[in-house]
């Protein structure tokens, strides 16, 4: 428990030490920021019009933002954690485990009483807690800005989907973070160590969603996941096989569901449970980590 | 009656064809200052990697304070404290941060006035709240020498301590290995290549040769055994070439 907890506190002090991992997460927390603006602009924008027009008597069709809901302004989140969110955990999560190995500090650590599985418990539980952190600010911020939109503090039910929503992000953002975790542990070379990752990540955001939809490639970038081409078997099939593997398009079916996206139907407990499944899995492989490979050299 | 404070028993290690250490049988009794000698490549890192386990034995075993290093490795790691050659830290945290978290792993649950003991202990004060990658060489290996003694080990291992420092920085290093054994019993095992060095800071030495002892006793008994003009520089390149 000493390590576990001794670890988990090293991480989040080395990351919050570590320029480059601050800078992401100041740009993550600014593009959730955006994300209500930009909602907030287009309805600003749009509303002008329809007044212009209604003015003009050129429609009688209510305002279309009249009915938009509260969580409406937080759907493009969905997507800033993808992107964004999801190479910045990669980063820190390659960071996390490469770097005792760079700079030769793995040999004092595991000359200490320390027992492996507790230490990278305690980096994951360190990289958790940091981007929980981060997505509670983010959470604020949105709870904040879309309350300021809407001109009154949100309700309750609102609330808890936005928190709801941040819960979903970690899952997923973990999952990158022990990605990134488990290249960082196993890579000869530090550039590698970033490249094998962020290369299964366009694999699973954009090539798997693609060959299972025969969606759009622009489809890939919006919050809502990738339409299934009506009536085709052969994409059915496909589906299905790389279904399972294509979580960020798992990711963003829950998310949409939870946002209250009308565009996506249905329960989102199966996507949670892929979610939830890849996360306990992919924690797994990273602690069975054997001890010499956590001191082993990099070819650089 | 001494008892060992480090004992190894036919202690082998292999890469792949290569045998880095061969059969190494050797008894350190405790409060000795034992000192590994030998050129390049003669097997003195691997062996302290076996003995702090950090390497797993190919063959045979060794007992630290009492602690086997296959099947007792926890033990073996509560007991001692490791220096290793070139030591690093993270950079980015400062000496108090560096400290602590080192101090945590070796299991100390409030170590800031253990810490700054042993700070003051090696004249190293007024530091803590600086970032360790701005120290020097020499510094940095006091730091080193710090973290490897927070816990009060009862044995701690030395890769090449006086590497890369300036004679000053030997010196420094040699007063507080001599210090740590004399005040504090600590046993200390140390790898280097400087003769001179081991001649005034340790009491037994031992010569490996291509990953096998060639030569094991106490420095009294090594300098008594060759002519009386002779310097330890001397008596280590006859007894290595006698091996090869």
């Amino acid at each position: 428990m000493n390590t576990i907890l001794t670890s988990a506190r090293h991480e989040v002090l080395c990351t919050l030490r570590a320029r480059v991992a601050m800078l992401l997460l100041v740009l993550f927390l600014g593009m959730v920021s955006l994300s209500s603006l930009i909602g907030w602009l287009t309805n600003t924008t749009v509303t002008r019009v329809y007044e212009k027009i209604l003015a003009d008597g050129l429609t009688t069709a209510p305002n279309p933002f009249a009915a938009v809901s509260a969580l409406y302004y937080s759907r493009n989140s969905v997507i800033y954690v993808v992107l964004i969110g999801a190479l910045m955990a990669i980063i820190l999560g390659v960071q996390a485990t490469l770097r005792d190995r760079q700079s030769g500090t793995s040999d004092l650590v595991l000359s200490r009483p320390v027992d492996t599985i507790h230490r990278l418990i305690g980096q994951f539980l360190g990289l958790g807690a940091v981007i929980a952190a981060v997505l509670a600010a983010s959470t604020v911020i949105s709870w904040a800005s879309i309350s300021i939109i809407m001109g009154a503090p949100l309700g309750f039910d609102t609330s808890v989907r936005l928190i709801a929503f941040a819960t979903l992000s970690w899952s997923l953002m973990m999952i990158f973070a022990l990605l990134g975790m488990l290249t960082g542990l196993y890579s000869r070379k530090e550039t590698t160590a970033l490249l094998v990752p962020f290369v299964i990540w366009s694999a699973i955001a954009f090539v798997l969603p693609q060959i299972g939809t025969a969606a759009r490639p622009v489809a890939l970038l919006n919050p809502v996941p990738a339409l299934v081409a009506p009536g085709s078997a052969s994409f059915d099939l496909i589906g299905a096989v790389t279904g399972p593997f294509t979580i960020t398009e798992q990711f963003k079916r829950a998310a949409s569901i939870v946002l209250r996206d009308d565009s996506v139907t249905g329960s989102p407990w199966l996507s949670i449970l892929l979610l939830v499944a890849v996360l306990i899995a992919m924690t797994w492989i990273v602690v069975v980590t054997p001890r010499h490979t956590l001191r082993s050299g990099l070819n650089e | 009656m001494t008892t060992s404070a480090i004992s190894t028993a036919a202690l082998t290690r292999s890469f792949g064809a290569h045998q880095a250490l061969a059969d190494l049988t050797l008894d350190v009794p405790q409060g000795e200052v034992f000192g590994l000698l030998g050129h390049n490549g003669a097997g003195k890192t691997t062996t302290v990697n076996l003995l702090t386990t950090l390497l797993e034995p190919t063959a045979g075993d060794a007992m630290i304070n009492g602690h086997s290093v296959k099947t007792d490795a926890a033990g073996v790691r509560q007991s001692i404290g490791y220096l290793p050659e070139n030591v690093q830290f993270y950079d980015n945290l400062t000496l108090l941060e560096n400290l602590r978290f080192f101090a945590r792993l070796s299991g100390l649950r409030r170590p800031d006035a253990r810490i700054r003991d042993v700070l003051t202990f090696l004249d190293f004060t007024g530091h803590d709240n600086q970032r360790v990658g701005t120290f020097s060489k020499g510094m940095r290996q006091r730091v080193g020498i710090a973290q490897a003694v927070l816990h009060a080990p009862a044995v701690l291992f030395l890769d090449e301590p006086t590497s890369g420092l300036d004679p000053e920085g030997v010196r420094t290093l040699r007063k507080t290995i001599v210090r740590l054994n004399h005040e504090f019993g600590m046993t200390i095992f140390m790898n280097t290549h400087l003769l001179s060095e081991v001649t005034k800071t340790c009491t037994s030495i031992g010569i490996l040769n291509h990953g096998r002892l060639v030569h094991h006793d106490s420095m009294s008994n090594t300098l008594a055994a060759f002519p009386a003009d002779e310097s330890l520089e001397d008596i280590y390149f006859q007894l290595d070439s006698a091996a090869a």
